[in-house]
């Protein structure tokens, strides 16, 4: 596995967290009786900066914990080469577009669903959702192209 | 129009080359040790350059470590 593979596999990890993180707010609330747009607001600021701070701080430490894993296992103090290289950026970039396309389609649908009648709260919400998700299906994407060559 | 395919001779020449490693071509090239294993298996096409930076480390023209056949011809080859 390639250090952009190992990077990769750390951010879907981090998204996964933060849209169960997302998810379970958003039962609760509506548990407690419904969304209430000041609880609400903060949720979504927290999603987007949590989104933000969990992606760099766990690709720092996923960084450390594989150049200590790596320099274990070869017995050597040679550095590991973090280069992305052609292979590597076509793998991202195919992954931004299918991401892209999801988020596309979810903004979407959270529109049509505004149109149909839901408040305004219901399509930010998914809006939110739609974004975390097309993260994590980009990320999905771009392990299965890693994994199968290209 | 008929089918082509991107071929390459890098295990063969590796091995003519003191069995040279993925990993010491994949630094040659200035490319991962992944990229190098998916260019070998047929999985990926390199660029233009990676094509000639490959064929650098090897010391030979392009042609002997590329080719471009019709796909059929290249299952004949592979089956050989």
């Amino acid at each position: 596995m390639s250090y952009q593979e190992k990077s990769v596999t750390v951010s879907l990890v981090s998204y996964l967290l933060i849209l169960g993180y997302y998810l379970t707010r958003i039962v609760t609330m509506f548990q407690d009786g419904g969304l209430v747009s000041s609880q609400l607001f903060g949720l979504w600021a927290i999603v987007i900066v949590g989104t933000i701070l969990v992606n760099i701080l766990g690709n720092i430490l996923a960084n450390i914990v594989l150049s200590i894993v790596h320099a274990i296992r070869t017995r050597t103090n040679k550095v590991e080469r973090y280069i992305a290289d052609e292979r590597d950026k076509l793998i991202d970039l195919k992954g931004e577009k299918i991401a892209y396309i999801t988020f596309s389609v979810g903004v979407f649908l959270s529109m049509l669903i505004f149109a149909l009648g839901q408040p305004a709260l219901v399509m930010f919400g998914l809006i939110i959702f739609f974004s975390i998700s097309a993260e994590i299906v980009g990320s999905i994407s771009q392990i299965f192209l890693y994994r199968r060559g290209f | 129009m008929e089918k082509y395919t991107v071929r390459n001779k890098i295990r063969k020449l590796r091995f003519q080359n003191n069995e040279m490693t993925q990993e010491q071509l994949a630094e040659k090239a200035g490319v991962t040790r992944q990229t190098i294993i998916a260019i070998e298996s047929a999985k990926y096409s390199p660029s233009l350059e990676l094509a000639f930076r490959i064929a650098l480390a090897f010391g030979v023209p392009l042609g002997d470590v590329f080719s471009y056949d019709p796909e059929d011809e290249s299952n004949q080859i592979i089956n050989k």
